[in-house]
């Protein structure tokens, strides 16, 4: 139990840094739209990540309790990134497509590097 | 003529990542019902095999809204 409360912490951690980087790049450079798409992609990538965190923290009480629990979240997950791309692809001028994507897939790369870092060492 | 091609992609990646997720969870169910002690372990591995799962019907939402 305990190694998966220090994954949580790992991957928020390094999402946080991610996110600064991104805020810093957005009012620091000149390349707003990019930096404009990376964010919006990079918040809604850290609350799916925390959203699916907490639903498998739930499942795993629920089955040790014996209770019942309303899944993992997935459509929630994946009605938010429908709802991503619509905003970056309705408000093109103001986000790169692109890098809406780049930054929703932020999660992915973070649970990747976590799990090669950590998981595989052990 | 590109809509439908649209809804192919989605709904074949959603029915895939559908079925290899409910593998996932019911795998995981299964262990931590038998040994409750390894939750910690299980939950970790389910954290990341979701993700990758979940990955391909979003890169095929993201190829559905660029075939739009």
């Amino acid at each position: 139990m305990q190694e998966y409360q220090q994954m949580i912490t790992r991957q928020k951690r390094w999402l946080f840094y991610y996110l600064i980087i991104v805020v810093v790049g957005t009012v620091a450079t000149s390349f707003h739209s990019i930096f404009n798409g990376l964010l919006l992609g990079s918040v809604v990538s850290s609350f799916n990540l925390w959203l699916l965190q907490c639903r498998v923290q739930k499942l795993g009480e629920a089955v040790v309790k014996g209770k019942k629990t309303m899944g993992i979240g997935t459509i929630v997950r994946f009605t938010l990134i429908v709802l991503t791309l619509f905003i970056a692809e309705t408000f093109a001028q103001y986000f790169h497509f692109f890098a809406v994507i780049a930054g929703i897939m932020t999660m992915y790369v973070v649970i990747m590097i976590d799990a090669l870092l950590f998981q595989l060492k052990d | 003529m590109s809509a439908l091609a649209a809804a192919i992609a989605v709904s074949f990646a959603a029915l895939g990542a559908s079925y290899g997720s409910s593998l996932i969870v019911k795998t995981t169910v299964e262990g931590i019902a038998r040994q409750p002690e390894l939750r910690g372990p299980l939950q970790t591995v389910m954290l990341i095999g979701i993700p990758l799962v979940e990955a391909v019907p979003i890169l095929a939402v993201v190829v559905a809204f660029m075939i739009l």
